[in-house]
């Protein structure tokens, strides 16, 4: 729009001759269609070279192939529930409190985008590998951290649980409320008593058997989640601090409570960028290649995700499987890039609607 | 309702927002709290509402303690300077949020947004959404809402801040006829005199975290307790001066002006009213002091002229009406006299 003249022959001040306007546009045109274009119609060609039929036989038919479909499809919507939770939460502490810290937290949000996804998986494997910190001993008895690991979540919920339902004004708090210190401390160490010693008791988890982390499933999760951990609270952060508290406050003046403000105030507010953090998220957790590929150790139909799968295929040789998995992704992006537009579309519209009508009634 | 604020403070940061204010409200009335920016009046309004809350000091609703009650708890219709209407909800369903958050039945929400959109005259905007609506006509649905639950204080925050001149005149009238027709207590903040005067039972005056003088708008205005208010209230020129013996003495000259109601000897402030500020062409001897016309504008029903006292070359202005005539000597560069009446003379605290 903006590289057509202006109408009427008028030439605005700052548009550039009608020779640069149309070499930047080819040049343009071209490398995208050189570097984005081309290749892609080729992915589509070449999974389709042998037929519809052997195309379909290579996703289905083959068990290591449609194990990757499986895994990735375990992997990427729970790295995605995990990076829900907590980039809701970041975005939420960022956008509506100060606090010490909140521009290292910030900063750290970031961190996954400029760590090459290599690093990343390497930090796991230094972590949760046989060489590692802590590999050996899970190897050795790791379902023995269970019961604690257990217990620890219950006492971190009992904390959190206090925290959320302490009244904030100070005058309010009574009993319990005014000693936060002794109320956590002693009930923390009864409800992480009360999680522990049943499953102690009762030997629920087995004894010497070792928890695999890197190498399987779990080790997979993490890496995904930390690389894709940015997209959510990236997309959340800005929108709620545009927002900013005074439609809540308005909603408590009005008699609701924390959880109708959230469910009914808070997230419709934020709906669009919460929406586009999920697809963007996910987009980026299906794909995920550098961090997957140090922490999953290629076990051919237990821990290759679809982009590691695609890779393994292409070293076979075997193309038209490899571009097989290959077309599922891109199909997974050109619907994302839909989405995407999709949204901005639904949401400029809507703008532009509102806009327009509040500008008849004014006037 | 009425609400009695007892003795309370506010401080943020090292900022004292309210230094021991006390406040009754009486049950029904439209109160104005006045002041210019920073002077407390929205921090007082919030923690009536329970938005804040106070660092000590009380609050109470015909006599119960609700100082430390939840804002949710309240009753309070809070209406914001920015409106705060969710954005996401039409106008009927904004003004249904009070009930349905406190699980009304159905038919009654129904029934109670159509009283409503009835009384804000905008039914036939009812499935609009914010956006698509002028100031006016969102302000006017932050109205409907904050009153959908029948709450029974309802505050306002510079309710008429956000629009423009024309639209503010015809909501000010509207909200003082609402008011007698409902009767709920209602408090409003405002920095401009004219809407506190026009709109207000009662009218609390706020300077420094502090209250002046409470009183009716004629009250305060005919009475004002302090030099604040008085400068506060509609256009004044203040003079520095000593009182003695019940003389006010101006500056360092040989002018004395009577003072009406006794102060202690000392230095003082003496305001007046610009329409009480007479130009002569003479001095006829009368306590009058010589100025010179910096500038005079004779456009509309009062000619404004600016002055600058020949002795110590500080500023004065006054508005003299048209009709009762205008001396011919009236330019800009020409010596005049100036005598003041109905002044009111204040201690003066600073010195």
């Amino acid at each position: 729009m903006n590289a057509s003249p202006a109408p009427g022959g008028l030439r605005r001040a700052q548009a550039d001759s009608v020779w640069v306007q149309r070499a930047l546009t080819f040049v343009a045109v071209a490398v995208v269609g050189m570097l984005v274009v081309v290749p892609l119609i080729n992915v589509f060609a070449q999974a389709l070279a042998d037929g519809i039929g052997t195309y379909w036989r290579n996703l289905f038919d083959d068990h290591d192939t449609f194990q990757s479909i499986k895994l990735t499809l375990i992997v990427a919507p729970t790295a995605l529930a995990l990076n829900l939770v907590f980039g809701v939460a970041a975005a939420w502490a960022i956008a509506k409190f100060t606090f010490p810290g909140r521009t290292l937290l910030t900063a750290l949000i970031d961190l996954p985008f400029s760590v090459s996804p290599v690093v990343a998986g390497l930090i796991f494997v230094l972590i949760f590998g046989l060489q590692g910190y802590v590999g050996p001993f899970l190897r050795r008895d790791g379902y023995s951290v269970m019961p604690y690991l257990l217990s620890t979540l219950a006492l971190a919920a009992f904390v959190l649980g206090y925290l959320a339902l302490r009244p904030v004004h100070r005058e309010a708090r009574r009993g319990i409320w005014n000693r936060p210190f002794l109320t956590i401390g002693l009930g923390g160490a009864l409800v992480f008593a009360a999680a522990l010693l049943p499953q102690l008791y009762f030997d629920i988890w087995p004894h010497g058997k070792s928890l695999k982390i890197i190498f399987a499933t779990p080790g997979l999760i993490l890496a995904t989640a930390f690389i894709t951990f940015p997209f959510v609270a990236r997309e959340l952060i800005p929108v709620m601090e545009a927002i900013g508290v005074e439609e809540e406050l308005a909603a408590v003046s009005l008699g609701a409570n924390g959880w109708q403000l959230f469910w009914q105030i808070t997230v419709p507010n934020v709906k669009w960028g919460l929406i586009y953090g999920i697809i963007l998220c996910n987009a980026r957790a299906m794909g995920e290649f550098g961090a997957v590929y140090v922490v999953s150790g290629h076990i051919a139909g237990q821990t290759d995700t679809m982009p590691l799968r695609i890779e393994k295929l292409f070293q076979e040789y075997n193309m038209p499987g490899s571009f097989a998995v290959a077309s599922l992704l891109t199909l997974v992006a050109l619907a994302t890039l839909l989405a995407k537009i999709g949204l901005d579309r639904a949401e400029a519209a809507r703008r532009r609607a509102a806009a327009d009508e509040s500008g008849e009634l004014a006037a | 309702m009425s609400i009695t604020i007892d003795r309370v403070c506010k401080r943020f940061g090292s900022f004292v927002a309210l230094d021991d204010v006390s406040l009754d409200v009486p049950d029904g009335t439209l109160l104005a709290l006045l002041g210019p920016s920073g002077s407390g009046k929205t921090t007082l309004l919030r923690i009536i509402a329970g938005l804040e809350i106070a660092d000590s000091g009380r609050v109470s609703s015909d006599g119960q303690d609700i100082t430390h009650q939840a804002a949710r708890d309240r009753k309070v219709g809070f209406v914001f300077q920015h409106y705060a209407l969710f954005r996401h909800m039409t106008v009927a369903e904004n003004i249904a949020y009070g009930l349905k958050v406190r699980k009304a039945p159905r038919d009654e929400i129904k029934k109670r947004v159509d009283e409503m959109l009835e009384l804000i005259r905008l039914d036939f905007l009812k499935n609009r959404y914010p956006g698509q609506l002028s100031g006016g006509q969102r302000q006017r649905v932050a109205l409907a809402r904050a009153l959908a639950a029948q709450p029974s204080v309802l505050l306002l925050d510079e309710p008429f801040g956000a629009l423009d001149a024309k639209v503010r005149q015809e909501l000010r009238k509207w909200i003082r006829r609402l008011h007698d027709e409902i009767h709920v207590t209602s408090i409003f903040v405002t920095h401009d005199q004219e809407e506190a005067f026009e709109v207000a039972d009662r009218v609390v005056v706020m300077n420094h975290a502090r209250i002046e003088q409470v009183g009716t708008p004629s009250e305060v205005y005919a009475k004002p307790a302090t030099a604040f208010v008085n400068q506060f209230l509609g256009n004044v020129s203040s003079f520095r001066g000593t009182v003695r013996d019940n003389r006010f003495r101006l500056g360092e000259t040989s002018t004395y002006l009577p003072v009406r109601e006794p102060i202690a000897n000392g230095p003082a402030i003496a305001c007046v009213r610009h329409h009480d500020i007479k130009v002569h062409a003479q001095s006829d001897g009368n306590g009058a002091f010589p100025a010179r016309v910096r500038h005079v504008n004779t456009a509309g029903a009062l000619v404004r002229c600016e002055l600058e006292r020949i002795d110590d070359g500080t500023r004065l202005a006054a508005e003299i009406c048209q009709e009762h005539g205008v001396p011919a000597s009236l330019r800009p560069g020409a010596q005049v006299f100036v005598e003041l009446t109905n002044v009111r003379v204040f201690a003066d605290a600073a010195s």
